[in-house]
């Protein structure tokens, strides 16, 4: 009897047209999540940090979310979102990328410095205008460090939705287990591992070409 | 003109910061609030600028009521300078100090090109425009703070410990650089302070407030030195007292000897023949060279062959009295060299004319003055007559070049 190998090349090579649409599905479902749950998380931030007593209470909600598991989660989405769907894998996902996000984003404003905020106010900026152009563009690098972190997760939870009959890449790994046939599962982790790693560069680049001003330039 | 009327700041849970603070801060004048903390000196300022509200009274810029003018409005429209600098981290040195011209809606070229031109007035390399904040010191990141404040050309400056954060000698070249940039500039200042030294160094005017925001004593620096208005003024103004007000009263009154200068191509027996233990010798431009100790000198030859020792000097007619007694003490000879401001020697100042001077400063008649006052050199028939006489020159004097007549007439006298 043959030894199964651990990948079968030619495996690959037939299935790449399904690979391929696996993979695209999987990226839309991970990084729709991030760009929604980021939109949603400004404004949230904003607020935490312009009203104090609301953001602990808001940390709070987001964290018994976080805490759900995922897959229950998406259970509890079917008939609503329906099975299979894509919607019923990225509500979740906003929601997580959301419980990054919105610290992310409080801790980011918290990290302008009060004299650089005093003195904005007393070079006669309006409100508005410090927040577009003074704290929001200092609290850029703490919101990208969340948005690396939220970006990574969010890239991984995907295949969870396998589960629930959508979950791009995560669909091999099912595949491959039902069949006791490795080369999916290889794959499937293979790819995973390799998006997540250029999300996260493209991200790094994104922050050396927006905070050219940043001290941790060259730590990073 | 900045006019506190009966100003109060109270805040909800009761306490008083600033208590019916009633001053005038003169324009073109740097007025310095200083006092210990909790004394209510930046609350007092950023009334001013409206980021505190008062709750009582009025403050008046140039007769118009802050509170009737919109905050940005009225900001835009006063120089701001804060103690960590407050440098946006995120925007290069040149677009920092283009930050309110650019608020004002100016042309980006323009914004830039002016504060291309302000860097360069505060003393800062052009080089240093294409950077970031966090590469450039503390001094520096202070520097493009005040281009920053300016940059608009506001009449108002409002420095909030400015020079607090850095250490002594960068502090020192921000003081005297901020002076010198007010010479030209004439701004109407207001200047906070925990630091009396800096008070009395930098004010043209110096409020000192107690803790609860009361005034305690707004005067001149010679005048607070000199007539502290209580014990809580006299003891905040700290030790030698006397000595530091000295620097407030000008040279002017030291009587100054130009026979005991003598050129260095001057032989040995004429130098021998004054009588005088030491000589200031001088070059041919009249410039000092040092101290000849006469009993020392060989038999032969000149001044120019003996060796020198050091000398202190200080300008005629600038310095302040203070300068001056430093210079005596400093000169093995017990007496100070005076030069002009191109610094030729016009004559020296031995301890006994130091302590005729400073009598009369005891004595009250001293009238105080600010060191920054007149220009020497500004030529003067008095000094030279008297130096042509071979007698002792009084005041600022164009002695130049007579040193050598002083010389000669005291020998042939």
């Amino acid at each position: 009897m043959d030894e199964e190998p651990l990948v079968r090349w030619d495996w690959i090579g037939r299935n790449w047209p399904t690979i391929q649409g696996l993979l695209e599905d999987h990226i839309v479902m991970a990084l729709v999540p991030i760009l929604v749950g980021l939109i949603i998380a400004l404004p949230l931030g904003l607020a935490g940090v312009r009203w104090r007593w609301l953001y602990q209470p808001t940390v709070g909600v987001m964290n018994v979310i976080y805490s759900l598991p995922s897959l229950a989660v998406f259970i509890v989405l079917i008939p609503i979102t329906g099975l299979a769907t894509r919607m019923t894998v990225m509500v979740p996902l906003t929601f997580y990328a959301m419980a990054v996000l919105i610290p992310a984003v409080v801790d980011g404003l918290h990290s302008v410095p009060d004299h650089v905020r005093q003195s904005a106010v007393a070079m006669g900026f309006t409100p508005l205008r410090r927040l577009l152009q003074v704290e929001l563009p200092i609290a850029v690098p703490v919101v990208l460090a969340g948005l690396r972190v939220a970006t990574v997760a969010s890239v991984s939870l995907v295949s969870v939705g396998a589960l629930v009959g959508r979950g791009g890449l995560g669909y091999l790994f099912i595949d491959g287990w039902q069949r006791q046939f490795y080369t999916p599962i290889v794959v499937g982790i293979v790819l995973v591992v390799v998006l997540a790693g250029i999300a996260d560069l493209l991200l790094i680049l994104a922050q050396r070409l927006l905070t050219p001003w940043s001290r941790a330039r060259g730590s990073a | 003109m900045i006019t506190f009327n009966g100003v109060t700041k109270r805040y909800a849970d009761g306490t008083v910061a600033v208590d019916n603070l009633s001053l005038e801060v003169p324009t073109g004048e740097i007025t310095v609030f200083v006092g210990p903390s909790g004394c209510g000196k930046t609350t007092s300022l950023r009334m001013i600028n409206r980021m505190i509200d008062a709750s009582e009274g009025q403050i008046l810029l140039d007769g118009v009521d802050v509170k009737t003018i919109d905050p940005p409005t009225l900001r835009r429209g006063i120089g701001y300078v804060i103690q960590q600098a407050g440098l946006f981290p995120h925007r290069k040195i040149v677009d920092n100090v283009a930050t309110v011209p650019l608020l004002l809606g100016w042309e980006k070229k323009k914004a830039r090109d002016r504060a291309m031109e302000l860097l360069e007035r505060v003393g800062l390399d052009p080089k240093m425009a294409g950077r970031y904040p966090f590469q450039l010191s503390g001094g520096q990141q202070q520097r493009v703070g005040v281009a920053r404040a300016l940059a608009a050309d506001p009449p108002v400056l409002l420095m909030d410990e400015p020079f607090s954060a850095v250490d002594p000698i960068v502090r020192t070249s921000l003081q005297e650089e901020l002076l010198r940039l007010q010479a030209e500039l004439n701004k109407t200042i207001v200047f906070v302070t925990h630091d009396i030294d800096e008070a009395v160094k930098l004010g043209d005017r110096v409020a000192v407030l107690r803790v609860g925001g009361h005034l305690a004593q707004l005067d001149d620096p010679a005048t607070l030195l000199a007539r502290p208005a209580d014990d809580f003024v006299r003891e905040f103004l700290g030790r030698d007292r006397g000595i530091r007000r000295l620097s407030f009263v000008s040279d002017e009154g030291v009587r100054l000897r130009t026979d005991l200068l003598a050129p260095a191509a001057t032989d040995v027996a004429t130098a021998r023949a004054t009588g005088e233990p030491w000589l200031a010798v001088v070059d041919g431009e009249n410039r000092p060279l040092g101290w000849a100790f006469v009993k020392d000198l060989s038999e032969s030859g000149t001044l120019a062959d003996t060796e020198l020792a050091p000398y202190g000097t200080f300008v005629s007619g600038r310095d302040s009295l203070r300068a001056a007694l430093d210079a005596t003490l400093l000169s093995p000879s017990g007496s100070a060299v005076a030069v002009d401001e191109t610094g030729r020697a016009v004559g020296a100042a031995t301890r006994e004319a130091l302590d005729e001077a400073l009598a009369t400063v005891a004595s009250g008649i001293g009238g105080p003055s600010r060191g920054a006052g007149a220009p020497a050199g500004g030529g003067s028939g008095v000094a030279g007559g008297a130096a042509g006489a071979g007698a002792e020159a009084t005041g600022s004097g164009d002695a130049a070049g007579r040193g050598a007549d002083g010389l000669a007439g005291g020998v042939d006298g």
